[in-house]
């Protein structure tokens, strides 16, 4: 069963090749996906496609993103009156750049506050369900009190929930209304996924482990804990991309900050010749930032339950 | 240190969705000593796995009780550590966590744990697996970790609900090997629920019949050890095989045709 022969070196090396082989394949035929997308996007922005007008070429989205990311002279424009000359200003304050509104920048301090406030509420969001959602497995009462209520606030699509919050906190708090439907959102949602995770952990294994002596302490500890994890990190996963979404829509309706808020500025401004650029750049934008964060997530996911199949799949 | 188990007057019934009440158990009573081997054997539904599950502690009995010497079983405990029909080992733990599992739940220290652990891992042949995941093994080999954790607990009884069931002819032989060792050394009761008849026969001291949750007999299995094919062909053994099976209601002519 054990070989430590001289054969292993030469099967290990050759598992090391194939894997390598894989990965490249791998890299290879994502570019080969991306070089068809935009290849895609381009015949859509052609001249004689009947979106003509309202796509934009790759190139020009693209281009409108660069020039606009650190200093938007387009959005100056629009703002000058909040942005007083800037070099006087800031010989005046010192430096005092960040007292400045964030229009008389580029899109890259939207964004970062997008980003931001997304990535607090997420996590505020997580610890929120997490906490109740596991204590509530050591002790049974809180789910009898928390889960109806959550149920309740849960089956309000949040879709419904996210005008309500704009209204209610509004432009004044600008911050709250983003981040307190993320927080909202993330809190249910991490709720249910934790105890959805234990629900599916089976009876057997339990039972097992109370026959082994296991009290709420080292059942919680080595089993509830380690067992939840993979649907727990899924959960997470949906949640984040949700927020993104969840978290820009909501500066669309009418907040005057971040990411959200520049595409709404450029959507009412369509016709006008950078328009749908800027719009279909800061989307694309997102999307990307949203896929490279899960990406991200996904291998760490994947190290933490390497025990499951999706580490065998990883080869770890 | 070594108790009693006595089942008195135990009875268990289910209420069905539909209504029907089913008497898993009906007024089981038999007493057993310390270091007893004991086979339940009985055909599929009559009352095997429930007369198991009360004695764990995992399911409580309509009436009478189940007692460790004086003491009547109220809920599972680690002196009755149990190995599941089904795979129940810890897919996130490694091997060697998965059998400290209950010593951890006791609050041992580490240099004993370690020191309980690889003897069970070596008992049942897996120091090598010591660091592998459970989905690295095969499932023979995944029973024996579920053997060794329940023996590492330490407990007098151990509850082993066909236990070998799954497993193929050459992998069963074997684990029969190892569980009898592991029972020679450290003379715990067990509790071996099983519908095999030839497995009953090479493991028991002590053969007790369930029949639509009842008690029907309760046969003292004699025979010399090791109980190798010589063993198991004398007239006694047979004896024995046939008794059980005119018990689980099968003749001889029936049994010889199957
Ligand atoms: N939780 C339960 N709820 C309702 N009925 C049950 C439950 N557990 C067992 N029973 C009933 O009790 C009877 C005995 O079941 P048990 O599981 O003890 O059988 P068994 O002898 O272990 O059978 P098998 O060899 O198929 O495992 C069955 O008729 C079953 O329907
Ligand atoms: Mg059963």
């Amino acid at each position: 069963m054990t070989t430590t022969d001289t054969d292993t070196l030469d099967v290990r090396a050759a598992a090391h090749r194939q894997k390598r082989r894989r990965q490249i394949a791998y890299v290879l035929y994502l570019i080969l996906g991306i070089i068809l997308s935009l290849l895609m996007w381009q015949l859509v922005a052609a001249p004689f496609s009947p979106l003509f007008y309202l796509v934009p070429p790759p190139f020009d989205a693209f281009r409108h993103f660069g020039e606009n990311l650190m200093f938007s002279e387009r959005m100056l424009e629009r703002y000058v009156h909040a942005c007083p000359d800037l070099l006087d200003e800031l010989e005046l304050t010192g430096g005092g750049m960040f007292d400045l509104p964030d229009h008389c920048f580029g899109y890259i301090r939207h964004i970062m506050r997008t980003t931001r406030n997304i990535m607090i509420a997420v996590t505020l969001g997580t610890v929120f369900g997490l906490t109740v959602g596991l204590s509530s497995l050591v002790f049974p009462r809180i789910a009898d009190v928390v889960t109806p209520i959550a149920g309740f606030f849960g089956t309000t699509p949040i879709f419904i929930a996210a005008p309500f919050f704009v209204i209610w906190f509004g432009i004044e708090y600008p911050l709250m209304t983003t981040v307190g439907v993320v927080v909202f959102y993330t809190t249910l949602l991490m709720y249910f996924f934790s105890r959805r995770a234990a629900d599916n952990i089976p009876v057997g294994i339990i039972e097992s482990a109370l026959t082994l002596g296991g009290d709420r302490g080292s059942i919680f500890r080595w089993v509830y804990l380690p067992g939840t994890i993979p649907e727990i990190a899924g959960g997470f996963r949906i949640a984040l991309a949700g927020a993104w979404g969840l978290g820009t829509l909501v500066e669309v309706l009418g907040i005057q900050m971040g990411g959200g808020f520049l595409i709404r500025m450029w959507s009412f401004a369509m016709g006008v010749l950078e328009g749908p650029a800027a719009v279909v750049s800061l989307i694309l934008f997102f999307g990307v930032l949203a896929v490279v964060v899960d990406g991200i997530l996904v291998l760490f996911i994947r190290y933490i339950t390497r025990w499951s199949e999706s580490g065998r799949k990883l080869g770890l | 240190m070594s108790t009693v188990v006595n089942f008195e007057n135990l009875w268990c019934v289910f209420e069905h969705r539909s209504g029907q009440l089913v008497h898993a158990l009906e007024d089981v009573n038999f007493r057993v000593d310390p270091g007893e081997f004991v086979c339940v054997v009985g055909r599929s539904g009559h009352g095997k796995t429930t007369l198991l599950r009360v004695l764990a502690g995992l399911q409580p009995p309509t009436a009478g009780a189940v007692k460790l010497g004086d003491t009547a079983v109220t809920g599972p405990g680690s002196d009755r550590a149990m190995v599941f029909q089904q795979d129940t080992v810890f897919p996130w733990l490694h091997v060697k966590e998965n059998v400290e599992f209950g010593l951890r739940a006791n609050k041992l220290p580490e240099d004993e744990r370690n020191e309980i652990t690889n003897y069970w891992l070596q008992a049942v042949g897996l120091e090598e697996f010591a660091d592998s995941w459970p989905r690295e093994l095969s499932g023979g080999m995944r029973k024996r970790v579920a053997l060794a954790s329940a023996m590492a607990v330490g407990s007098d009884v151990v509850l082993m609900d066909e236990p070998f069931g799954s497993l193929d002819y050459f992998t069963r032989r074997n684990l029969h090997e190892v569980l009898l060792n592991l029972w020679f050394e450290t003379k715990k009761t067990i509790f071996f629920v099983t519908h095999d008849i030839e497995e009953a026969l090479i493991l028991a001291d002590r053969v007790i019949l369930l029949a639509e949750g009842k008690l029907v007999d309760d046969i003292a299995v004699t025979l010399p050890r090791p109980r190798n094919e010589d063993v198991r062909a004398t007239p006694e053994a047979v004896g024995i095989f046939k008794l059980i099976l005119a018990h689980l209601g099968i003749t001889e002519e029936e049994a010889t045709q199957a």
